[in-house]
């Protein structure tokens, strides 16, 4: 066990400040690419892009940065979906209100997986997340299906925002713009998490879960805080996910959406900050581009995410910039 | 509903039927994380193409004893191949990259086996000598469901004493414990690794195959496997073969009695029952303290 532990922490990824430096400029760049990408794919494309590229930074909160592997993503997203649309199907509020309850339905769901498995490491730790949002999947599916609707999922009437100014969210341009807006905050606000004091405490559990034991720090608190964190973002795509869908739709809470975001999050690179935003990008332009040639797209990503696991375990951004520490490692020294 | 003992015991029977294919399922998942350190996500995948490799089988020599057999050996032989190509260049990385590996090749199976067979399922007939059932007073006894617990008994008590009484047991139960120290003592570890995979997937492989008959057997019959494959081995404490067999007995009895009492709870009954265990012993029943 200990020689296992070693090999570990000699291949994990450690940060240096041109990185952080290098993940901030990639932001920025990613960031302006999306004031532009509607007009480079189409804006349905573009829009789910955003929103699921938000759930995958959200996600990589605790497989990338705490090291924590859930496999029960589409819990929060999907809970946060119907969080956000039942609130405006039965309770008849505003846009900005169905966000704010689709986060706390996100956050709701954290703290129950939280509950039950934040002391569990890796293996058990993805089964019991897995467990429970396919519990929440079954729920929904029959026995509430009263409330959810369903198979038939939730449908909701078309939505505007009056404040602060006036959107038409049926309009297709109008609702890229509210989406990437809310996800270009929200990642900035990630950023920020990620680069505080309990940033750095959970890239410590990552790297060493006993030596940050030991200088003091209550790890459970930490690693219950950073899934609520994950689920308060997932929910909140769960709830733009609602919007652009019109729809809270119970397929969102199955367990392929929690395999497609893991998908996403290790194709960009987990041990990074953008790697799942590009992650996202890359594998939904793809998915839409191979769907129009083969109906075989299971058979292409499971081949090439298994080629990917082989050859290119940190992702599409890990491994750029692994290639560019080489090439500063010779000037460095 | 009138519960007479009739139908109490009828129900205890089908609960021990799926039990007994839970615990086929869940021991081999148990075994391998045991072993290996990898949790097998492609778990339910094997148990498919048990049922596919059974039908296959059948169809080409007409006996289903043979067909079980041939769906056993044919689906360890593809787990062995996988273990020494693919999840062999793994360990010793972090422990998700074998996980993901086994997630990757449970997308990329059933597809494949989609394109070849095609999304309606296959049918698999009980064996002559199953079919129908027994009469004891006025009790009816299903013969193939009777057959299915006699076989998980069977299993694994051979399993026990393999794992007892034999050398290779020996060498796979210490190198459970600790694979420094047997690769030390001069023995290759990384041919028990692939030894204890393939034991593991035959016996996701037998549970397809003998499933096969009772279920649908279609590409995507797996993927459902697997998540109750795992809430078995939480149930009972990952690693621990004793713990797949109660975790699985009691998945079983819950699941035959919420279908009868509350048919739209059956699928969440199972979770809920995990979640149950987790609260009131969070190592599971026969889980081994500190072991995550």
């Amino acid at each position: 066990m200990n020689a296992k532990k070693q090999t570990n922490e000699v291949a994990a990824y450690k940060p240096h400040s041109w990185q952080t430096a290098l993940e901030f400029r990639a932001m920025w760049a990613v960031l302006a690419l999306g004031i532009v990408l509607p007009f480079l794919v189409s804006k349905p494309l573009a829009t789910e892009i955003m929103i699921y590229a938000l759930f995958a930074l959200a996600f990589n909160l605790l497989l990338g940065h705490t090291g924590m592997i859930s496999f029960g993503h589409a819990g929060y997203l999907g809970v946060g979906s119907y969080a956000g649309a039942m609130v405006v199907f039965y309770g008849g509020v505003g846009v900005w209100v169905s966000l704010l309850a689709a986060m706390a339905g996100g956050a709701l769901v954290a703290a129950v997986v939280g509950l039950l498995a934040v002391k569990r490491k890796g293996a058990y730790f993805a089964m019991i997340s897995l467990a429970i949002a396919q519990m929440l999947y079954f729920l929904a599916l029959s026995p509430f299906k009263r409330w959810t609707e369903g198979e038939d999922s939730l449908k909701l009437p078309p939505l505007s925002v009056d404040f602060p100014f006036h959107l038409n969210l049926s309009d297709q341009t109008q609702l890229y713009f509210f989406v990437f807006v809310i996800v270009a905050l929200a990642v900035l606000a990630q950023w920020r998490l990620l680069n505080s004091p309990f940033g750095h405490a959970l890239k410590g559990i990552r790297e060493n879960e006993d030596r940050i034991r030991a200088c003091g720090f209550n790890i459970t608190r930490i690693k219950f805080l950073s899934i609520i964190y994950s689920g308060l973002f997932s929910g909140l795509a769960g709830g733009l996910l609602a919007i652009y869908l019109g729809a809270a739709s119970v397929t969102t809470l199955f367990w392929m959406t929690s395999g497609v975001v893991v998908m996403q999050t290790v194709l960009g690179g987990t041990h990074t900050f953008m790697g799942p935003f590009i992650g996202t990008m890359v594998f939904l332009y793809l998915r839409n581009n191979i769907s129009n040639y083969t109906d075989r797209w299971e058979m292409w990503v499971g081949a090439m995410f298994m080629a990917l696991i082989l050859l290119f375990p940190e992702g599409i951004w890990g491994t750029v910039m692994q290639k560019i520490g080489e090439r500063r490692r010779p000037s460095a020294s | 509903m009138e519960l007479s003992w009739e139908i109490i015991l009828m129900q205890v029977i089908m609960g021990l039927a799926l039990g007994a294919i839970y615990v086929l399922l869940a021991s081999g998942l148990s075994i391998i994380f045991g072993l290996l350190d990898v949790l097998n996500f492609a778990h339910g995948t094997f148990y498919m193409l048990g049922a596919y490799a059974t039908f296959v089988a059948i169809s080409l020599c007409g006996n289903f004893w043979v067909g079980i057999i041939a769906a056993v050996v044919i689906v360890s032989l593809i787990g062995a191949l996988f273990e020494m190509t693919l999840l062999k260049r793994l360990y010793g990385t972090d422990q998700i990259y074998p996980l993901l590996m086994c997630f990757g090749l449970s997308i990329f199976l059933p597809d494949i086996i989609k394109m070849i067979f095609g999304l309606v399922g296959k049918v698999v007939d009980y064996p002559s000598l199953l079919q129908g059932a027994t009469f004891v007073d006025n009790l009816i006894l299903p013969k193939y469901r009777i057959f299915l617990v006699v076989l998980m008994a069977v299993v694994l008590l051979a399993l026990y004493l393999f794992m007892k009484k034999t050398s290779i047991g020996m060498i796979i139960r210490a190198a459970t414990r600790d694979r420094l120290m047997v690769n030390c003592l001069g023995i290759n570890v990384s041919r028990v690794w692939t030894v204890g995979f393939m034991l593991g997937v035959g016996l996701a492989a037998l549970a397809g195959a003998v499933a096969a008959p009772m279920v649908q057997t279609i590409p995507n019959m797996g993927d459902e496997m697997t998540i109750e494959a795992f809430v078995v081995v939480v149930i009972g404490g990952l690693g621990s073969l004793g713990g797949a067999a109660l975790g699985g007995l009691i998945l079983g009895q819950v699941v035959s009695f919420v279908s009868l009492l509350a048919p739209d709870w059956s699928n969440v009954s199972i979770f809920l029952t995990m979640a149950l265990i987790l609260v009131l012993r969070p190592r599971g029943l026969f889980g081994e303290e500190g072991r995550d």
